[in-house]
């Protein structure tokens, strides 16, 4: 039966049946590397939103691989339905956050270039380190996670697995953030290499969950009422800071760039 | 009125009644409001205050079945026709002070296919524009034949 496959814990599931996790990667959901890995195979699926056909011929497959021998009836596939790729249409408050993004992503971008220019120069400049540093605090974390923690994740069941990982990925971030200071306080060069890629690596994955995966599907359980709640809620936070911090780190990676983009190009 | 403008272009879907459930029993109305023609609405009224209001163009409670229960349910209401109304520039002042004044949550626009009532959707933009608060704006597209074809927020 379907239901006992769809109510178990997706890790679980994956370590029994390794294929499972090839299937899902297949549909181009990511459960394997997740360190949390409680989530529900039928959450899993569920939060991806796939049409109904794609729904019943993968959880057909996931069956299929896990009991070879049961007999399941094929799910039908019609050939002529296409579906099309729906561009997805975000609520204003979350179209926002999402934009936010676009600059943290700038900043990940930096990294490889400025981890070279460390490397490279005598000693450690701390200065640089210290402004991405300031950078990643002040925006990406207080200014934008701050956001999604105290308001966005209020919409949705907070203590739900797929929240918790959103949460601990938040963590893992500052605590790199942490071992980068550490390391650029010590003059340790490999050590800002290795955290300062560790939150790129961490953040690049983190926030393509959330623009794909996790806004989305926040987006589809919001009434009209709460969508409006939800962008008065943001806007007063974001004047809370005042317009001129947004402006501030944006102008901040804006100098980076044409410090070290330019370095590359030459 | 030419024959070209899709607007008024002559349509028959006849062969299409009787289609989907047959219901039995009353189903009540959702209206809880009057009036709701956007000249004779006022944006002082009680029942806009803070509340999520949808502009509809005068078609679409024709074309779609379920108005009431899944649109109208819960909402407040103002109406009009992007091509027939006289002096609209009064409609994006009233959507302004809907916003500003009574301070509403979220303003839904719903509009036939027909190209001519997306001015409706711009009358709604305009008044967004003219008003200092900023609010959530959707637009919901409906066939002639009462179905859904887009609902975005805008
Ligand atoms: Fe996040
Ligand atoms: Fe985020």
């Amino acid at each position: 039966m379907l239901s006992d496959i769809q109510s178990r814990e997706i890790k679980e599931v994956i370590e029994t049946c390794p294929e499972v996790g090839n299937i899902l990667e297949e549909y181009g959901i990511g459960c394997v590397p997740c360190s949390v890995g409680s989530c529900y195979l039928s959450d899993v699926v569920g939060i991806h939103n796939l049409d109904p056909q794609t729904e019943a011929t993968l959880m057909y497959r996931i069956e299929k691989a896990m009991y070879p021998d049961r007999d399941i009836p094929e799910p039908k596939v019609d050939l002529t339905k296409k579906v099309a790729p729906k561009e997805i249409n975000y609520s204003p408050a979350v179209r926002n956050l999402v934009e936010e993004h676009v600059l943290i992503k700038r900043m990940l971008a930096l990294i490889p270039a400025i981890t070279d220019y460390v490397d490279s120069s005598d000693g450690v400049d701390k200065e640089l380190i210290m402004g991405c540093v300031d950078f990643i605090r002040g925006y990406a974390d207080k200014f934008h996670h701050m956001k999604e923690e105290d308001i966005l994740f209020k919409y949705v069941d907070e203590l739900g697995e797929i929240i918790q990982v959103m949460y601990k990925d938040h963590d893992t971030g500052r605590n790199h953030v942490r071992q980068a200071v550490e390391g650029a306080e010590s003059g340790n060069k490999a050590q800002i290499r290795e955290h300062l890629f560790g939150y790129k690596e961490l953040l690049t994955q983190h926030i393509k969950k959330e623009d794909e995966i996790l806004y989305p599907w926040i987006d589809r359980q919001l009434t009209d009422k709460q969508v409006g709640e939800l962008f008065q809620k943001c806007s007063a936070a974001d004047a809370s800071v005042g317009e001129e911090l947004p402006r501030r780190y944006e102008k901040f990676i804006i100098d980076l760039e044409e410090k070290f983009l330019k370095e590359v190009s030459k | 009125m030419s024959d070209c403008c899709p607007g008024s272009k002559t349509m028959d879907f006849s062969e299409k009644t009787d289609q989907g459930d047959s219901e039995t029993g009353k189903r009540p109305s959702q209206l809880r409001q009057w009036p709701i023609q956007l000249h004779l609405v006022s944006p002082q009224a009680p029942y806009y205050q803070e509340k999520d209001v949808m502009l509809v163009a005068d078609c679409v409670p024709f074309a779609l079945g379920d108005f009431h229960k899944d649109f109208l349910k819960g909402k407040s209401l103002a109406i009009a026709c992007p091509k027939l109304d006289s002096e609209q520039e009064i409609y994006v002042e009233k959507i302004k002070s809907l916003i500003d004044d009574a301070k509403i949550n979220t303003l839904t626009v719903q509009i036939m296919q027909v190209p001519c009532c997306s001015g409706l959707v711009q009358v709604a933009k305009a008044g967004a524009d003219k008003a200092t608060r900023k609010i959530p704006l959707k637009q919901v597209v409906v066939g002639l034949e009462g179905d859904i074809l887009s609902e975005d927020w805008i």
